[in-house]
Parts: C-alpha cells; sequence; structure tokens
C-alpha cells in the first residue's frame, strides 16, 4: 500500500471517530443533566451461563464522551502531525497501523461498560504502547524500553485482573452500574471489600500512569517516536489510571484511607518527578518526567475527592503536554533526530512558529495566569488546602511542584529556543503544514481551554453528583501563582543564555544533583532489589533444582526405562505367529474372566 | 438342529482356524485361517438371527463380508508386496520389527 | 419325518464345514488348502440356506467361493504354491494346547452361559419371508443405511490402498543382520 494512502486512512479513521463523538456530545446537550448518566448499549450477547452473563456492550455517559472527545481529538492532531513527521520512514504504514490498534483500545476502554472488556481494552493499549515503543526494532534501546514498559504495564494488569475476580466474586457481575449500585447498597465506608478492590485496581492505575513507584518504564518509553510520546505517553494512554479512578469514584468514595493513599502517592510522585525533570539533558525525558508530575497532580486531584477538577486537568494537560511534545518534536525533526539540549539552542529565529507554540505550551505547564493550565492546576491546588479531604502538605508540596514545573520547562524552553546554536552542521527549519497545522490548533486550546472549566465541572456532575464548590482563596492563589513566576524567573537567570551558568550551584549541591541526574536511583534500586536476586535465585534453583533435582530425576527415570524395555523388547520377537500365539492367550485369559468370573 | 448345534460347529470352525493362524508359515494360508474364523462368526450370527426372528443378524453378516472382502483385497495385495522385495514366503523370515 | 430329515442334513452338512476347515490347516499344499476353503464356503452357504438366509448364502457363493477364493487361486498361481513342511515343535504343540483351551472355554460359555429368550419384532407375514432379498433390501437401506454406506466406503479406500501398493514399488529391503 502506498504510504500515502495508509496514513490517510489511519488520520481519516481517527477523524471519523472524533466526528461521532461531537455528535455523541451533541445527542447528550439534548438531554436533561439528570438523564445523562447511564446509557447502556448492549450490543451483543458473548457469554451467558448459570452465574455469568457477560455483554459486548458500551457505557455512554458523560465521562466517557468526555474521554472519547480528548482522546480522538487530540489523537486526530498527532495522526495529522505524523503524517508528516514520519514520512520516509520505511515502515510508514506499519506505524499508523498501530497508532490505530492504540486508538482502538483506548476506546474499548473508555467505552468498556464493565470490568472485563475494561482489562481488555486496559492490555491492549499495554500492547500497543509497547509496539509503538519498540517501533524502531533496529534500536536496542527501544527494544529494551519497550519491553521494560510492558512488563511494568503487566504487573498492573495483573492487579486489575486480581481486582476484577475479588469484584465478581463480592458482586457476582462485573458490570460497572450493577457493581456500583450493590456497592453503594451494601458497603460501609472503609470496608474490607471495598479497600481491597480499591487498592488493586489502583495498582494497574499506577503502572498505566506511571506512579511511584511503578513509574520506571515512562522515562524509557521516550525511545519511541515522537508522535507516540506525544499520544500516548503524555495524552492519552497514561490518564487511563485517571479515568480508572474517576470511573470507579463510587468504590473510591467507599474507601477514604484509599482516597489519602492516592493523594499522597500523586504528590509526592509529582514533587519525585518535577525534580528530576530540573536536570535531564534530554528534552523529551524531561517533558516525560513532567508527565508524570503531571500525572501526580491529577491523582492528587481525585485522591482528594474533586474528580472533575481532575478531569478537567487531564484535558487541559493532553492538550499542552501533546503540544509540548508535538513542539519538541518539530525541534527534533528540524535537527534531525538531536534530542540533546545542550547541543540545541537559538532556534527563535529559524523556528519562529514552533517557538511560539513551544512558548505557548511551556506557559500552560507553569500554571502562567490565563493560560489553561492556570486554571486547571489552580483548581488542583486550592483543592488541596481547602477541600474536604485536603490539608496543609498536599498543598505545600503542589505549590513546590508548581515552582518546579515552571523552572525545568523554562530551562527547556531557553535551552532551546535562546542563545546560539550548538550544533554547527544542523540547518534548522520549519516543518511542512501538516506538522505545523496541529501545533497550531493544540496551541490555541491549550491557551484557550481554560475558560471551558466551569463547563466541565457541569457536565461531568450527573457522573460524579454535585459539581464541585471551588474555594476563592486569594492569598493562596497568589503564592501559587507567585511559584510559578518564580521559577520562571530562577530559569530566566540561570539559563537564558542557553548556558548553564551559576556552576558553583552544581559544584555545591553535587550530591543532590547526581541524585536527581540518575533518577533517585530508582533503576538501580530495583535492579539491586529485585532484578539480581531474582537472577541469583535463578542461578541457585538452575544448578541446584534444574540440573540436580528435575534434569537428574528425569534422566534417571529415562535411563531406567530404557533398560527396561530392553529387556521387554526381546518379547517382541518380530515373528507373526509368536504374536498370534500371544493373542490367543490374551483371548483365553479374557473369556475366562467374561464367563467364569 | 436347535442354538447348541450352532455354537457348537461355529466354536470348532473358530478354534481350527485359530490354530491354523499359529501354525502355519505361508501367508496365504493364514489369510485362509482369517476368513475360516470370519465365517464362522457368520454363521453364528445367522444362526441366531433364525432363532430370534431378527434381521439384525443377517445385516450383520452382510457388513462382515464386506469387511472380509475389503480385508482380503489388502492383504493379498501386501503379501504381493512382500513377495516382490523378499521373493519369500515364510512368515517367519518376515521380522524386521524384531525389537 | 420331515424334521428328521431337515436336521439330518443340517447335522450333516455343519460337519462337513468342519472337516473341510480341518483341510484347510492340515493340507501342505496351498492350492489344497484353497479348494478346501472352498468347500468350506459352500458348506457354509447351505448352512445358511437352511438357517433360512437364502439372501446371505447367495452373497456367500458369490462373494466368497466366487470372488475372493479366485483371487486366491489366482495369487497362488502367481506366487507358486510351495509345499510347506509340517513337523512338530514346541511352537506347535503351544499353539495346539491353547487352541484346545479356547475350544474348551468356547463350549463351557455355551453351557453355562444363559440362553437369551426367543424375542424378535418381526410379524407372522415378514417372519414368512425372512432372508428374502426383499426384507435384507428393506433392512439395510432403512434401518442400516449408515453402516451400509460405511461398508462402501471402506471398500473404496481398500480399492485406492491396493492401487497405492501396486503402482509404487518398493525398493528390495535389506535384511537386517543382527
Amino acid at each position: 500500500m502506498p504510504h500515502r494512502r495508509a496514513g490517510l486512512i489511519a488520520c481519516g479513521a481517527v477523524g471519523g471517530a472524533f466526528a461521532f463523538s461531537l455528535y455523541a456530545l451533541s445527542q447528550m446537550m439534548f438531554l436533561e443533566a439528570e438523564q445523562r448518566a447511564g446509557h447502556v448499549l448492549t450490543l451483543y450477547t458473548w457469554i451467558t451461563s448459570e452465574t455469568f452473563t457477560l455483554n459486548l456492550s458500551i457505557l455512554i455517559d458523560p465521562l466517557s464522551v468526555f474521554m472519547f472527545l480528548i482522546v480522538t481529538g487530540v489523537g486526530f492532531l498527532i495522526h495529522v502531525y505524523s503524517l508528516s513527521y514520519m514520512e520516509g520512514d520505511p515502515e510508514f504504514p506499519r506505524f499508523f497501523a498501530y497508532l490505530n490498534l492504540f486508538i482502538f483500545s483506548m476506546l474499548v476502554l473508555i467505552a468498556a461498560a464493565d470490568f472485563f472488556f475494561l482489562i481488555v481494552g486496559w492490555a491492549l493499549v499495554g500492547l500497543a504502547s509497547y509496539l509503538l515503543i519498540g517501533f524502531w526494532r533496529e534500536k536496542t534501546s527501544a527494544v529494551l524500553a519497550a519491553r521494560k514498559a510492558f512488563v511494568m504495564n503487566v504487573i498492573g494488569d495483573v492487579g486489575m485482573v486480581i481486582a476484577a475476580f475479588v469484584i465478581f466474586s463480592h458482586f457476582g457481575t462485573l458490570n460497572y452500574l450493577d457493581v456500583f449500585a450493590a456497592a453503594k447498597a451494601n458497603l460501609r465506608p472503609n470496608d474490607d471489600v471495598a479497600l481491597l478492590i480499591t487498592l488493586l485496581l489502583l495498582v494497574g492505575a499506577f503502572a498505566k500512569s506511571a506512579q511511584l513507584p511503578l513509574h520506571t518504564w515512562l522515562p524509557d518509553a521516550m525511545e519511541g517516536p515522537t508522535p507516540v510520546s506525544a499520544l500516548i505517553h503524555a495524552a492519552t494512554m497514561v490518564t487511563a489510571g485517571v479515568y480508572l479512578v474517576a470511573r470507579c469514584h463510587v468504590l473510591y468514595e467507599l474507601a477514604p484511607y484509599t482516597m489519602y493513599f492516592i493523594a499522597g502517592v500523586g504528590v509526592i510522585t509529582a514533587v519525585f518527578a518535577g525534580s528530576m525533570a530540573l536536570v535531564q539533558y534530554d528534552i523529551k525525558r524531561v517533558i516525560a518526567y513532567s508527565t508524570m508530575s503531571q500525572l501526580g497532580y491529577m491523582f492528587l486531584a481525585v485522591g482528594i475527592g474533586v474528580f472533575s477538577a481532575g478531569m478537567f486537568h487531564l484535558m487541559t494537560h493532553a492538550f499542552f503536554k501533546a503540544l509540548l511534545f508535538l513542539s519538541a518534536g518539530s525541534v527534533i525533526h528540524a535537527l534531525n533526530g538531536e534530542q540533546d539540549l545542550r547541543r540545541m539552542g537559538g532556534l527563535r529565529k529559524s523556528m519562529p512558529l514552533t517557538h511560539l507554540t513551544f512558548l505557548i505550551g511551556s506557559l500552560a505547564l507553569a500554571g502562567f495566569p490565563l493560560t489553561s493550565g492556570f486554571y486547571s492546576k489552580e483548581a488542583i491546588i486550592l483543592s488541596s488546602y481547602h477541600g474536604e479531604m485536603g490539608n496543609i502538605f498536599f498543598w505545600a508540596i503542589a505549590v513546590l511542584t508548581a515552582g518546579m514545573t515552571a523552572f525545568y520547562i523554562f530551562r527547556v524552553y531557553f535551552y532551546t529556543f535562546n542563545g546560539t546554536l550548538r550544533s554547527p552542521e544542523a540547518h534548522p527549519h520549519e516543518g511542512p503544514l501538516a506538522l505545523t497545522a496541529p501545533l497550531v490548533a493544540l496551541a490555541g486550546l491549550a491557551l484557550l481551554a481554560g475558560g471551558l472549566g466551569h463547563w466541565v465541572d457541569e457536565f461531568l456532575a450527573p457522573v460524579f453528583g454535585a459539581a464541585p464548590v471551588h474555594p476563592e482563596d486569594e492569598l493562596l492563589e497568589t503564592i501559587a501563582v507567585t511559584a510559578g513566576v518564580v521559577g520562571i524567573a530562577f530559569a530566566g537567570i540561570l539559563y537564558m543564555t542557553g548556558r548553564d551558568r551559576l556552576e558553583f550551584v552544581k559544584q555545591a549541591l553535587a550530591p543532590i544533583y547526581d541524585l536527581l541526574y540518575n533518577k533517585y536511583y530508582v533503576d538501580e534500586i530495583y535492579d539491586f532489589l529485585i532484578v539480581r536476586p531474582t537472577k541469583a535465585i535463578g542461578a541457585f534453583l538452575e544448578e541446584k533444582a534444574e540440573r540436580q533435582g528435575i534434569d537428574f530425576a528425569v534422566d534417571e527415570v529415562g535411563a531406567q526405562i530404557h533398560g527396561v524395555s530392553r529387556g521387554i523388547g526381546l518379547w517382541q520377537s518380530g515373528k507373526v505367529r509368536t504374536y498370534a500365539l500371544n493373542m490367543v492367550a490374551g483371548l483365553v485369559v479374557i473369556l475366562l474372566f467374561v464367563v467364569f468370573l | 438342529m436347535g442354538p447348541n448345534f450352532v455354537l457348537i460347529i461355529s466354536a470348532t470352525i473358530f478354534c481350527i482356524g485359530a490354530l491354523g493362524f499359529m501354525i502355519r508359515k505361508n501367508p496365504l494360508i493364514m489369510f485362509m485361517c482369517v476368513e475360516l474364523m470370519l465365517n464362522s462368526v457368520n454363521f453364528l450370527l445367522i444362526g441366531y438371527s433364525d432363532f430370534l426372528n431378527s434381521m439384525d443378524g443377517q445385516i450383520f453378516a452382510l457388513m462382515i463380508m464386506a469387511v472380509a472382502a475389503a480385508e482380503v483385497v489388502v492383504g493379498l495385495a501386501i503379501i504381493l508386496t512382500i513377495f516382490r522385495t523378499r521373493h519369500d514366503l515364510n512368515v517367519d523370515h518376515i521380522n524386521v520389527l524384531k525389537g | 419325518m420331515f424334521e428328521i430329515t431337515y436336521d439330518l442334513v443340517v447335522f450333516i452338512t455343519g460337519l462337513m464345514a468342519v472337516l473341510a476347515s480341518l483341510g484347510v490347516i492340515l493340507c501342505s499344499s496351498p492350492i489344497y488348502c484353497a479348494l478346501y476353503l472352498i468347500g468350506h464356503m459352500i458348506c457354509l452357504a447351505l448352512l445358511f440356506l437352511l438357517y433360512h438366509a437364502e439372501f446371505v448364502a447367495a452373497v456367500q457363493i458369490i462373494v466368497y467361493a466366487g470372488a475372493v477364493m479366485i483371487l486366491f487361486l489366482f495369487i497362488i498361481a502367481l506366487l507358486g504354491g510351495r509345499k510347506e513342511i509340517q513337523e512338530a515343535s514346541f511352537e506347535r504343540f503351544m499353539a495346539l494346547s491353547f487352541a484346545g483351551t479356547l475350544f474348551g472355554e468356547l463350549l463351557l460359555a455355551a453351557t453355562v452361559g444363559p440362553t437369551k429368550p426367543i424375542q424378535g419384532a418381526v410379524d407372522a407375514q415378514v417372519l414368512a419371508e425372512v432372508g428374502s432379498a426383499k426384507v435384507v433390501g428393506l433392512e439395510l437401506f432403512s434401518r442400516h443405511l449408515v453402516p451400509f454406506e460405511l461398508a462402501s466406503v471402506l471398500l473404496l479406500v481398500a480399492a485406492v490402498g491396493i492401487i497405492c501398493l501396486a503402482k509404487f514399488p518398493s525398493a528390495p529391503l535389506k535384511r537386517r543382520t543382527r
């Protein structure tokens, strides 16, 4: 198939899905708010048994429509972007096939009306992610990263599957609506079952959304092509965990301990990832850590019970993070695959459009006033103090992270676009229209989507109960904004010219710097705690159990049987008449039994 | 003559057939002995079909005949092939399958 | 009077069948064996006839005494009917004792085992023509159609099998020495 046609078919498919999502939205707007939730379309009855019925059905409610719009909308823009970005790749059609597989899986995940198809979609997006991270399969690091991501995701899948078992054994159904109704009716707050289910589901959510301690795969996932990073590892797939918590909010509301746990892990991941992003030099890795950090914010939001704020941040984040990734991709494209910040610089003049879009993305990420990120992040930060489950620690760490966020993203910005170009052989240039048009569209969304906050709250209210009350607190708001501005200012001071000034700061804080640069040695800790002992046990078992136990036993059995059969083999004379003799002898004995016994 | 006669005659022929199969070395004659055994069973079936007033025995005998015919044809072809390759028809010499 | 004659005929025919079968296994020349077998088949066909199985008797004559035995004779003619020296041996003795035991057991089973009461689902009108080709055909093509078709498939497979055996020449086998 010609490359161009493959790409166009893929884009058309996603564009069509987006159109249908818009249609679903328009249909939903016609309904009264109370009637919007809980539409289950059963397409096909797959399994019917006495105790278990499995329908191929989809759940249409504001939450799923909301997610449809984000996934297909951002997905469509990224597909268009990929048309140009991947041009010339010999395996262009394969790439688009994988991308479409991903969109399909993600839609299955979102549209599922029961935990079974949720897990199907969940595993399928894991697969698509694996295929796309390892798309450049001739690159060893990409293959290893794909494997790592897959293993981490499967850990999550196992948690999900066990959670589904527990749900089924306890409620006798996997259907969302039935389970939620039964849970509401039967479970007390902090019931053992509720805690068990929510924690097991959380394993899956944390693995998919790269929260501590299952986060290590996300930075490595940047080995994939940049549109993949934008689509899967920033805008859509990694938010599946947040979606899961929001979807199962009924269960989570019955388990406040788990909610605290989510909020705690979220906020710690936010600061943890943010601090790692401070010192990385790979442009995509910085944005990847930033993604983790923002996902931490979303988990903070759903953990303190402001689900719609979390979903709103999910939406704005999808816009500005996809924008940042695609802009970074544009830069990488212009510099022929260069990803190291230290070899960039001064691109403001040669790539004015990308510069502008990246700046908008950075401002939105940093929560600069009037950008979309400002509204969504402010809502979360304020709720982290004023919400019913909020407290001062959550708030303080969230604000600290906001400052860090502003710092690291503007560090990247200044590194990339200010100063002079540090790789002399490159000739940066703006990409073609297919590359820049999605950038412009996303920039517009990243800039303006902030105004949708109220609408999102109201739209999702039928799912989450009443729309949350947003506290007004000018002092806290000011502090948060100030943190962001201070971060930008610091970055400006240190990196304005695109060079590391203040070498002495680096020297003075060398241990911390090393710690951050090496990502808190988490990979090494995993290596030391899990991989090495496993390997050692494996080697030990190979020697003792395999060679001297199983192999020995099997060999001995074989040898003995061989010896015995040599003996028996003498019986087999090869003479037909002897066989006949034996047959008649057998007949005599059988008759003896049949007739006389 | 009643059932006992049929039983005795067919048992005798069957045992003679079995004995022949065991003592003869010529595969052709061994085949004939197999035919003897099959025929004795046929006789039993026909006789009892008559005593029990049922057609099933005769139908069964017909089926056995069909099987026997097929078996004879294939068996003789095998014997012919063995003879073509070995030029020897003593089954005691055909012991390639000796363990 | 008729009963006694009938029984006598049956008895003599049965005895001849047994003797003919003895002849099959005792003659040393294959051609005589085949001739005895033909005699045995004819005796059996007569017995079938006496036991009211006209159709099967006809089939016995045509298929067995006719086609199959012709095939036997043809093969014997082709391969040469070599005589077989029969001497007493331990193997022979074992075979004889086994066959004798088997015979004894069968006889014992016949006397000891319960005799099934007569039960048939055939009315008087059909009974009158039991064994005729008409009834056999009716049975064969109504209740036993599937086994009948399977038998035809079996014959077809046999035909294909011998074509395969005859068509592809097999290399002479080297005798294994060990």
